[in-house]
């Protein structure tokens, strides 16, 4: 009888009130002590002294789930279901963030889409720390926004299922709401004037390097000469690529995304050439790779037929020698440090082919299916 | 790499390949996978005893082609 909802509460997304929460959640609340005791016979004014005196958020903890007391507290509001008003209210106020956040809670579970937007939102810009009691048992830290922005965009929060609100900008479309401001919107209008201004500096700077001639001093002169210098070492990255460098074009090629990036935040109009560069590379590159791929299996048949016959160590010896030696008679243009670079790649190659670190190309399917899902999970392959 | 067998006794068997040095935790996440529950929500017991998140399956014994009981909280 304590524990059935009030009659003249409505349904909430057709249901009773108090299913939102699971069954199993629900049984173990009727069950605490908490519950029991305190929150027998609440009413709304009853319900606010309450959760004043909360100190701590959180969902179940423990081996057998014991739930904390904002639980048994968002279960008596949604027992009693206390009018739009109050929750609001609940929301509003500014002196206890516990209360503010069983609100909001409240509010995320029951209330349509657009109030849910509409007044949590606001709490974005609360940063009070909280005490958030973990399912192990232990507290952590977290704030007022971060609750909030759990709220808004997560699906499950406090061992309970949130449910499922549109999306803010099918709201937006819709016209039941206004595009978001934030309240950092004016200092992003000043760092944006300053890109805008920064942005004209660049084209005239490009102009006038191109000619050759000097300009005023500006920031942006340095980041040119990055630039200048980094299309010849595009430049030499193709012709270190078709001769077979490998790492230090790995390594080249990081670096170089890594300032890329950075610069990409002042320079947009510049992001397409970049990135028909990188496309062109990237091709040339597959090319390169398939080549050496047909030779590498070419070769190893070869060897393979050979092997059969008796004198089998000479032949494969003389075999290897010939794969070292150069393919063509002209001279090469880097003299012989280019072989052995080209010969370390190969080997190396294929042990990287056949044994990667999580394990995900095992030959038994099942295995790899295995590794590659404990691999999503973050947990280490299996070890056959 | 042992492979363990889940049963809840209502419909749901499961069969899952682990280390044994994984966690109960890493256990839960790997059965959440398969039955399509949260990981949070599965309890995993052998008669009364439920089983810890942050024990490994070696420290609980738990050989190749074990039954263990799963239940929801």
């Amino acid at each position: 009888m304590a524990n059935r909802t009030d009659p003249a509460a409505k349904s909430i997304r057709g249901t009773n009130p108090q299913n939102l929460v699971e069954k199993i959640l629900r049984s173990k609340i009727y069950q605490n002590t908490y519950w029991k005791e305190q929150c027998f016979g609440l009413t709304a004014e009853t319900l606010v002294d309450k959760a004043m005196e909360i100190d701590h958020l959180g969902g179940t903890f423990g081996g057998n789930r014991k739930p904390t007391p904002f639980m048994c507290l968002v279960m008596k509001m949604l027992q009693i279901q206390p009018e739009k008003e109050i929750v609001v209210e609940f929301i509003k106020n500014e002196d206890y963030k516990y209360v503010r956040v069983l609100g909001a809670f409240y509010l995320r579970l029951t209330g349509t889409d657009t109030d849910v937007y509409q007044y949590l939102e606001p709490l974005y810009n609360d940063y009070r720390k909280l005490r958030q009691k973990l399912p192990n048992g232990n507290f952590a830290l977290t704030h007022v926004d971060e609750v909030i922005d759990e709220l808004l965009t997560k699906d499950y929060s406090c061992d309970v299922a949130l449910p499922r609100i549109k999306k803010r900008w099918t709201l937006e479309t819709l016209g039941t709401l206004e595009p978001r401001r934030s309240a950092l919107e004016d200092d992003f209008e000043e760092e944006e004037e300053k890109d805008e201004d920064d942005q004209i500096m660049d084209d005239v700077d490009n102009g006038a390097y191109e000619k050759g001639y000097h300009h005023g001093r500006s920031p942006t002169r340095e980041r040119d000469g990055d630039r200048k210098r980094d299309s010849h070492r595009y430049r030499d990255r193709d012709y270190d690529r078709e001769r077979g460098r490998g790492r230090d074009r790995d390594r080249e090629r990081d670096r170089d995304r890594d300032r890329d990036r950075e610069r990409d935040r002042y320079r947009l109009r510049d992001e397409k050439e970049y990135g028909r560069e990188r496309d062109r590379d990237r091709e040339r590159e597959g090319r390169e790779r398939e080549r050496r791929d047909r030779d590498r299996g070419r070769r190893r048949s070869y060897s393979r037929s050979r092997s059969r016959s008796r004198d089998r160590k000479e032949r494969e010896g003389g075999d290897r020698r010939k794969r070292h030696a150069r393919s063509s008679a002209s001279p090469r243009r880097h003299g012989d440090g280019m072989d052995n670079g080209g010969t370390r790649d190969e080997p190396k190659k294929k042990k990287e082919k056949e044994m990667k670190a999580d394990g995900t190309d095992h030959p038994d399917p099942e295995i790899a299916e295995a590794n590659r899902l404990r691999a999503s999970l973050g947990l280490k392959p299996l070890k056959v | 790499m042992i492979e363990v067998v889940l049963n809840d006794r209502l419909g749901k068997k499961v069969r899952v390949k682990c280390n044994e040095d994984d966690t109960i935790g890493d256990l839960k996440k790997l059965v959440a996978a398969q039955t399509g529950t949260r990981a949070e929500k599965i309890r995993i017991q052998k008669w009364y005893n439920i089983y810890k998140d942050h024990i490994t399956l070696k420290d609980y014994e738990i050989h190749d082609g074990m039954g263990l009981e799963l239940f929801y909280n």
